[in-house]
């Protein structure tokens, strides 16, 4: 896990403590030292996810102030916004903005106002197309963070980033008073990255995610989460979604005319 | 009257200094008049180049000295700015050629509770400009002006205390004095006290009455009007740079120069820009071509009204990074007449909401600068049935952000009566819809059969705007579980291809 407990502490009071006998609680000397088995603690409380089961699982309870919290995905629209709307609401609601930046496609508004969100609270920055020569596409993002002024930064990162452009934008978010969500592909997965928090998401069936914590300031998970999303199927979808996925290994059945003409 | 007297002694090195590229200020500056040095700077004295040594001598002590032409309107143009940046502490601002600036505050002293604190600002505004200034403050005009090239910091507070001062001062500091300083001297005067005990009648006689009254002006026995300084309605400074400019860097060195000039003028009538120019003049193509060089021209316009001289350059520097010039820069002007009048904006100690729009403000100012205005984007939800055209994308404007503010509430209620209901929409649409196989009459995604789940959901709008939709939308399920959003063209009335499209993802 984090190296980073160890490295603080003072190096001249240590071996005074050991001749006084182990400490019995030394997470409380500093906000920053915890032992193995709990989570860590920061002086920002976190924002919660909307997610009983995940908020439980995430030190502090909730996605993370000033720092990269990074999400890997295999392919885009699997579910991830849905994961955020909630956190993202709540940040507008306090009158804060949210920046997206590289979006994988169009942002449609009226989806955005189904989850709970509002389009006026929100900016779409496109660094992809870099209309004028020289425009670096991590330039935005980290003046975003730096500013400080964003309620909350979902950002779509290039493939193949180095990890030293990670660790700036992490550096860059210490000013950034909100969640800053970097999404990134499943293939970054092997290769190391300044983000105190990793998720790794799978679609698990209609309508549910299946999350697997690679990361976090606390002891490794190693069971994946499974979160019900909110739907976007009814009730009847639903079950026929159940059916197709447990009647899978059987042949599948060809499609019905009957579903076609089924205005219900 | 209290009068504060600004004096710059090195104001037409200083202002030649600014013309050269930051590589070369380091090094010994003179100025040339007429093949005779005139003014050096304390490198180029280190050296022994000293004012009157003609210009091949100088050469041959340093001859890495950088000589530049000495030129009065380039040193009256950065004496103005000082003007003018003393304007914001009273409307009674005058220049006292060549290089001095008289203030009288007597009306501003309790607002900036008093001489001390006001001095402080004073020397606070005046240093973005780069000039070494003495300040005296002195119960006459005159006598501020004199004792200011004499003095720093000193401060007379009534008349008593200013003659003393003035009694012990050479008397070269006259005008006057300065031209009859040999026949002075030879008479024994040396101060300006030994002068004023002489009798008046053989005074006037010998050196003519411009002597006398100087001195009476001074001592404040003679009226002395002066001339308040005018603030042009519009701004213009040119700076013609040392040498070419090539680069981005060297451009805005000099830039930076103007920018001090245009905070000094803004802050005079307490205003704040909303756009300026700025104007390079180019090299000519050849050394005796007749054709006039070329200009670019370069318009800023700043979303929020501003007078951050940081913020002014963060802002050229990216239009200039994504601009190509045709030619090396000789000459740059700046040019500004759109003001808008207002308070300043509150100083606070914890952020508020007025910090953090004025922040964002900035931020996207910044972004559309480099990235390009339609790069940032805001988003809004219009009634059409057809996904495609259901989001309007526009580039985000500050008045945006105002409306964003009074939106916000009204979002607050929105939010809490909305029903908790199903997503009807997908989040990430296609740009273009994609045409899917199909096998046993099931559309494919990526060699994958998927599973319908939901629908039909007819589309059939637009038929007033030639680009008609007439779709049957389906949910549909990937092998792996993630949600598509797929549609079948209605035939034969639609001019799509029959079959299966995938148009969005459930994010």
């Amino acid at each position: 896990m984090d190296a980073m407990p160890t490295s603080l502490l003072p190096p001249a009071s240590a071996p005074v403590r050991s001749a006084r006998g182990p400490l019995a609680s030394p997470e409380t000397l500093h906000p920053s030292l915890w032992l193995a088995h709990q989570f860590g603690r920061s002086a920002d409380n976190a924002l919660p996810s909307g997610f009983g089961l995940l908020d439980a699982q995430l030190p502090g309870g909730g996605w993370p102030r000033r720092v990269l919290s990074e999400l890997l995905l295999p392919h885009p629209g699997i579910g991830e916004i849905r994961l955020l709307a909630a956190s993202l609401a709540a940040v507008q609601r306090s009158g804060r903005l949210v920046m997206m930046f590289d979006p994988p496609a169009a942002v449609s508004a009226p989806a955005l106002q189904e989850l709970g969100l509002d389009v006026a609270q929100l900016l779409v920055v496109q660094t992809h197309l870099q209309v004028r020569p020289g425009a670096d596409r991590l330039w935005a993002l980290e003046q975003a963070l730096k500013s400080g002024h964003v309620g909350a930064v979902v950002a779509w990162l290039p493939q193949r980033l180095r990890s030293e452009r990670l660790r700036r934008l992490q550096l860059a978010a210490h000013a950034h008073d909100g969640p800053a969500f970097v999404l990134r592909e499943m293939a970054a997965q092997g290769h190391a990255s300044a983000a105190p928090l990793r998720l790794a998401l799978h679609p698990a069936g209609a309508d549910q995610l299946a999350l697997r914590l690679l990361k976090r300031r606390g002891p490794p998970l190693l069971t994946p989460l499974h979160l019900a999303l909110p739907p976007v199927l009814s009730a009847v979808a639903l079950r026929r979604a159940q059916a197709w996925s447990e009647g899978l290994a059987e042949a599948p059945q060809p499609l019905r005319a009957a579903t076609f003409i089924n205005l219900a | 009257m209290l009068w504060v007297g600004l004096h710059l002694p090195w104001l037409s090195l200083e202002s030649f200094a600014a013309t050269l590229p930051p590589a070369q200020a380091g090094q010994p500056l003179a100025l040339i008049d007429a093949h005779h040095i005139v003014s050096a700077n304390a490198c180029a004295q280190a050296l022994g180049v000293m004012p009157g040594l003609k210009r091949a001598t100088a050469l041959s002590l340093a001859p890495h000295l950088v000589l530049g032409q000495a030129d009065e309107l380039r040193d009256a143009q950065a004496l103005t700015s000082v003007a003018h940046a003393a304007l914001a502490f009273t409307p009674a601002v005058s220049l006292a050629p060549p290089d001095g600036v008289l203030l009288e505050v007597q009306a501003s002293l309790r607002y900036f509770g008093g001489l001390q604190p006001l001095v402080q600002q004073l020397r606070a505004t005046l240093a973005p400009l780069s000039h070494q200034v003495h300040c005296v403050s002195a119960p006459t005009a005159q006598g501020a002006a004199l004792l200011s090239r004499l003095h720093d910091g000193l401060h007379c507070a009534d008349r008593p205390a200013l003659q003393k001062a003035l009694d012990a001062a050479p008397v070269w500091l006259l005008a006057a004095g300065g031209e009859h300083r040999e026949a002075l001297q030879g008479m024994g005067l040396r101060t300006l006290g030994e002068l004023r005990r002489l009798p008046r009648a053989g005074l006037a006689r010998r050196f003519g009455v411009a002597l006398l009254q100087e001195l009476d002006c001074a001592l404040g026995d003679r009226p002395d009007p002066r001339e308040p300084v005018s603030l042009p309605p519009a701004f213009h400074s040119q700076l013609e740079l040392f040498a070419r400019a090539d680069t981005t860097e060297q451009l805005l060195y000099g830039a930076q120069v103007l920018l001090a000039r245009l905070v000094a003028w803004l802050s005079a009538q307490h205003a704040f820009v909303r756009r300026f120019t700025l104007q390079m003049k180019h090299e000519p193509r050849w050394r005796h071509s007749t054709e006039s060089p070329a200009v670019t021209v370069l318009e800023v316009a700043l979303a929020e009204p501003s007078r951050d001289a940081a913020h002014m350059l963060a802002l050229l520097r990216e239009r200039l990074g994504a601009l190509q010039l045709p030619a090396p820069t000789l000459e740059l002007g700046l040019q500004s007449d759109d003001i808008s009048h207002r308070p300043p904006p509150n100083t606070e100690l914890f952020p508020t909401p007025q910090s953090e729009h004025a922040g964002l403000t900035r931020l996207i100012e910044r972004l559309q600068a480099r990235l390009g205005r339609e790069q940032v984007q805001r988003l809004e939800a219009v009634a059409d049935h057809r996904p495609e055209r259901a989001t309007a994308v526009h580039p985000a404007e500050p008045l945006w952000l105002r409306a964003r503010e009074a939106a916000a509430h009204r979002h607050e209620d929105v939010c809490s009566a909305a029903p908790k209901r199903a997503l009807t929409r997908p989040l990430w649409l296609l740009p273009q819809a994609l045409p899917l196989q199909e096998r046993h009459s099931r559309p494919v995604l990526d060699g994958q059969v998927l599973h319908v789940l939901a629908g039909p959901e007819r589309i059939e709008s637009g038929w007033w705007d030639n680009s008609l939709a007439e779709r049957d939308y389906f949910i549909a399920q990937t092998i792996e579980g993630a949600l598509v959003w797929l549609y079948r063209a209605r035939l034969p009335l639609s001019a799509e291809r029959d079959g299966w499209y995938l148009h969005g993802r459930f994010a």
